[in-house]
């Protein structure tokens, strides 16, 4: 039913043309980190192979990703590192690979994280990306398998996604490179500060609401500028002992400080190279 | 870990003073807790879900209404009560059939092109006038390892790996864990084990790695130490040989690809009855526990990109399985030679081991000889028919596969193999210690000494146990002497 | 004889490795056990003079000797330790804890009903097994692991028993259960509460299949049995062993009442929309469930049998997911009409 796709010659699939130089495994020196979440099955190792060029085998199955694998792409002339993470339905179970996940976007600290979903299946893979919106501002939601949508017959907006969700709905297929372009475009921009991100936040229940208020506020005093009190404040009520332990050594103050360092950095070198 | 820093933390007087906040915050967390619900976990998750489902039922639109129809027609047969285990086995006989009959011309004309490359190496050695045992060592040893390794082992991986990587890519994988979980269920296991062992047909020490996505650390182990009763791409030589030598012989020549077909699936069966056998001894004895909750998601079929998979199963894993034994075998070749060529007593070395070893090959229905290559090929499976052709034929360097007819008269005719022989070098070969690699594979992935010992002592006890007991139960039965 | 020498090697080797490198291994048992048996004979003594004051209840140090299994004059040694150690003081013959030594007591019970919520819903041990392994491992914890294991648990507030279980200063959450065999004849009730010592009674009542969370009522009240039923079975037990089934008033109208079914009992492909996780359902399998989206009001159907009937595979939120049937009973749901 798609035999055309599949004589394809599959270098033609990959988006190596004009501004993208596939760097494959050298990824000594980068300018920026980029994440990729997403669900098991959302075609998420597709995307990062399409993007690096690194020809990571991926199978069908549920959760073959088990560690983050790195690759890296150039575009408009910055270096960019990608890490893939373990595809997980959830941020809050605590098995293995959630926590390798959870731990990079947190601790990591990527410049943006790309959420893969799968256009088939929007509101399961919406409840992982709200998580990961809780933890950091810089999201950009890939609507994969957008091809495969279509053959099923469902039509999706992405601009009412985007309005939503607060951060950019970009509409992909990893397969054949539609939307590629735009979503590193996009990756940049959010990066640059250009789009600024608002993502949804969700309430929970009353109860709970009043309780985050009440530990937010005191997260503010303690570090200002931490980008995502809410999200630390739920984990403690959670009794995560992870982020309890990173509050008490100072990890995370850390964490804030050196990447405010960065961002300055990174915009005094691009501005003597003359990029922006 | 925690204690350190926070030592270091209290010589930052920056730090310091935030400490006292932090242990207030961590307090006011440990009072805010109780206020909320008992389930507030789950109130947390539907109220994302509820988010999810409204934020999409407003981006996405229904056209029609004609959606996963094949998806459900495929499902419904592969997972069917009746149809669905016997298509499993006959796509199992389908591959192995395929790898064999489709390897078999390629390797011919690989072994021909490397053996007559050595002849002429061995020449031009000997034309430079180099001593012989330079030139028996570099051409008869290290190289025809080398080349043996390489036409046995290339042809079958490279038409295995890509059909396997199209069923992986389908997404069927996950429809025979389906399928197989009761099975898994009864034994205290875990239905994604089977997605590792799937994985083991490729190389034990990836079926070993790939057993992360099992949550249960109980039933994760479990995977890991029965890994092992999946024969690997570096045992089917073995495997292959028998069948063909032993069974394939029995039937008509129009038949016999498909007898020896059928026989790897029933040794893959057997294997299979061990992984579970001993997955359920062990969740008895030092494993115990009951089977966890197990929740599997089962991935709507993708038509595979084939110019990919054939590029990934090429490059990614037949080439780096076939470094690896590549690798190992370079120096057992090397080592084989030595112990060919090296005379005690007008005896080789590698004769004297034999000899030494015969008693306790004997008693499991094996002899020296078979012990003594499965001593060599510790590092890598590959290299036991080879190293066993070369003592046997006392030719001090491993052999060329001579045909099977050839291969019947030596075995059976000069050296006393029986059909006890043949079906316990087929147990042995599927229960014995994992190759090295796949030892040190389980030792990082469990971080334990303990383990790996263990995954030893299992399958060694084990091979020797069984193939004891089919010896001594086929000699009381007279079938044997 | 070569080989009967390889042969003997060989076993001894594999005997010697599974002695000592299985964790349970003889060895390994016996020196634990001896570097802890005082420490274990007065935290278990802890918790049975705390069950004593509860039910207020006096206990003599001979009884205490008696109810652990010691000799008279083991017994009274305990009891000297424990008093030098400022846990118990006497008052005439009977025993009575400090603040000190309830202190400490409660610390017990909580590392042990942890533990056991541990057992059963994390490492999936019977719940007949549950208290001895419970037992054994409470004594080896530090309060700061019991703390962090608690936080893993997700602060469960009972044991798989339905015991409540201490917070870390030792306060209790307030149960309002009453016994069996204080309950009237028909009225509905939820059971909150098996008692599950003795190990017998508590072994009886598993058997009859009686479980956390379940609704019933008394059917017949004999003065050799009582009859119970959930609707669907009848369950007898003898009073004294009725008597450690605690139960309280039903909040609602009970899950049977209400059109509710396990979702394993759901027919092929009949639609139905989730109600609850059931109570039985904890730790990580119910956090699981609920990341695959199966929460309250979510529509599922099973789609795909399997060749052995278990698993079935289930349609939820446009994706398949395969479920055993002992997950699947854990799932109430209300099954939809057809369309």
């Amino acid at each position: 039913m798609r035999s055309k796709k599949l004589n394809q010659n599959p270098c033609e699939s990959c988006p190596a043309n004009a501004q993208l130089a596939q760097m494959g495994l050298k990824i000594g020196s980068f300018d920026r980190v980029v994440a990729l979440a997403g669900n098991p099955n959302t075609g998420k190792s597709t995307v990062f192979n399409a993007l690096t060029g690194l020809k990571q085998h991926t199978g069908n199955w549920p959760g073959k990703t088990v560690t983050r694998a790195e690759g890296g792409y150039v575009f408009n002339n910055i270096r960019y590192k990608l890490v893939d993470l373990p595809g997980t339905y959830s941020l809050l179970s605590a098995s293995q690979d959630e926590e390798v996940a959870r731990n990079f976007i947190l601790f990591g600290q990527p410049d943006c994280t790309i959420v893969v979903t799968d256009a088939t299946a929007l509101e399961r893979n919406l409840n992982l990306a709200l998580q990961v919106m809780e933890i950091t501002d810089h999201v950009v939601i890939a609507v994969n398998l957008m091809d495969e949508a279509r053959r099923k017959g469902l039509e999706v907006d992405t601009r009412s996604l985007a309005r939503d969700l607060g951060v950019p709905a970009i509409p992909i297929s990893a397969r054949t490179g539609e939307g590629m372009q735009t979503l590193l475009m996009t990756v940049e921009q959010v990066i640059s500060g250009e789009i600024r991100t608002q993502p949804r936040r969700v309430q929970g229940p009353p109860e709970l609401q009043q309780a985050v208020e009440a530990l937010t506020s005191k997260l503010r005093q303690l570090i200002p500028e931490m980008p995502n009190p809410r999200w630390i404040a739920i984990r403690l009520l959670d009794g995560d002992h992870r982020v309890q332990e990173a509050l008490v050594s100072g990890e995370l103050l850390e964490l804030v400080q050196a990447q405010r360092g960065a961002d300055v950095r990174f915009s005094q070198k691009i501005a003597l190279q003359g990029h922006q | 870990m925690t204690e350190a820093s926070l030592t270091s933390a209290s010589d930052d007087s920056r730090h310091s003073t935030s400490r006292l906040t932090v242990k207030d915050l961590l307090s006011s967390a440990e009072a805010l807790r109780p206020t909320l619900g008992e389930h507030f976990r789950d109130e947390l998750v539907n109220s994302l879900y509820r988010e999810a489902e409204s934020i999409a039922r407003r981006a996405v639109r229904q056209k029609d209404d004609h959606h996963y129809d094949l998806d459900q027609k495929i499902d419904r047969l592969v997972t069917s009560p009746i149809f669905g285990l016997p298509l499993m086995l006959l796509l199992l006989a389908a591959v192995f059939w395929v790898t064999i009959v489709g390897a078999n011309i390629p390797s011919q004309m690989l072994a021909n092109a490397l053996f007559s490359l050595e002849e002429q190496g061995v020449a031009a050695f000997n034309w430079l006038g180099l001593p012989w045992w330079i030139t028996g060592f570099l051409w008869n040893g290290v190289f025809r390892g080398l080349a043996w390794v390489v036409s046995v082992m290339l042809p079958p991986m490279a038409i295995f790996f890509p059909i396997f990587t199209i069923l992986e890519d389908l997404g069927y994988l996950p429809r025979v864990a389906f399928n197989l979980d009761f099975l898994f269920k009864k034994a205290g296991a875990h239905g994604k084990q089977s997605l590792s062992m799937a994985m083991g047909f490729g190389c034990n020490a990836a079926g070993v790695i790939s057993t992360r996505v099992i949550d249960s650390p109980r039933e994760r182990l479990i995977a890991i130490l029965t890994n092992n009763f999946v024969p690997c791409n570096g045992r089917f030589p073995t495997l292959i040989m028998l069948a063909t030598v032993f069974v394939a012989a029995a039937f008509p020549p129009a038949l016999a690809s498909f007898a020896a077909a059928g026989s790897v699936v029933l040794v893959v069966m057997i294997g299979a009855f061990f992984t579970l056998a001993v997955s359920w001894a062990l969740s008895r004895t030092i494993l115990k526990g009951e089977a966890s909750a197990f929740t599997l998601e089962l991935p709507p079929y993708r038509v595979p990109n084939i110019g990919r998979i054939l590029y990934t199963s090429l490059i990614d894993r037949t080439f780096f399985v076939l470094m690896r034994a590549v690798m190992t075998a370079a120096p057992a070749g090397a080592v084989i030679w030595v112990l060919g060529n090296l005379s005690v007593n007008g005896m080789s070395l590698a004769a004297h081991i034999a000899n030494f070893l015969n008693p306790l090959g004997v008693l499991i229905g094996l002899d020296g000889v078979i012990l003594l290559a499965y001593i060599i090929a510790i590092p890598a499976n590959e290299i036991v028919v080879p190293t066993m052709l070369m003592v046997y034929m006392g030719a001090g360097m491993m052999t060329e596969s001579p045909d099977h007819n050839f291969l019947y008269h030596l075995l059976v005719g000069q050296h006393g193999w029986t059909l006890l022989t043949a079906v316990n070098l087929m147990l042995f070969s599927l229960l014995h210690n994992p190759c090295a690699t796949t030892i040190l594979t389980i030792y990082k992935e469990t971080n334990s000494k303990k383990w790996a010992i263990m995954s030893v002592v299992i399958t060694l006890g084990l091979a020797f146990l069984i193939t004891f007991l089919t010896a001594s139960l086929a000699r009381l039965a007279g079938w044997v002497s | 004889m070569e080989w009967v020498t390889f042969v003997e090697v060989l076993l001894v080797v594999f005997t010697v490795s599974v002695i000592f490198f299985s964790g349970r291994g003889v060895i390994v048992q016996m020196r634990r056990w001896r570097a802890t048996s005082e420490r274990q004979r007065i935290e278990d003594a802890l918790k049975l003079l705390l069950d004593y004051q509860w039910q207020q209840r006096p206990i003599s140090a001979r009884m205490l000797a008696a109810d652990l299994r010691l000799s008279d004059t083991a017994g009274l040694r305990l009891v000297n330790i424990m008093q030098r150690q400022g846990l118990l003081e006497t008052r005439g013959s009977d025993l009575q804890l400090t603040t000190e030594g309830q202190r400490a007591a409660l610390q017990m019970m909580r590392a042990h009903r942890l533990l056991e919520r541990y057992l059963a819903t994390e490492a999936r041990m019977p719940l007949t097994k549950v208290h001895r392994e419970a037992h054994r491992l409470e004594h080896t914890l530090s309060p700061a692991e019991v703390d962090r294991l608690e936080a893993d648990l997700g602060y469960p507030r009972r044991d798989p028993h339905g015991d409540p279980i201490p917070g870390p200063a030792g306060e209790m959450p307030s149960m309002q259960a009453s016994a069996l065999t204080a309950w009237e004849l028909n009225k509905p009730a939820k059971i909150v509460h098996l008692e599950d010592e003795p190990p017998l009674a508590y072994a009886q009542i598993l058997a009859e299949g009686l479980r956390l969370g379940q609704e019933i009522r008394i059917l017949e009240i004999t003065p050799q049995r009582y009859v119970l039923t959930d609707g669907d079975n009848e369950y007898r037990l003898a009073p004294a062993v009725a008597a450690n089934v605690f139960v309280e008033a039903l909040p609602e109208p009970s899950a049977a009442a209400n059109g509710l079914v396990p979702l394993k009992a759901l027919a092929h492909r009949q639609k139905a929309e989730i109600v609850a996780l059931d109570d039985a359902c904890q730790g990580f399998t119910r956090r699981r469930f609920l990341d695959l989206g199966l929460t309250p009001g979510t529509v599922i159907f099973p789609e795909l049998l399997n060749s052995f009937g278990d698993p079935r595979a289930y349609r939820v939120r446009g994706t398949l997911i395969a479920l055993r049937d002992e997950q699947a009973s854990q799932i109430w749901v209300r099954p939809l009409n057809a369309q």
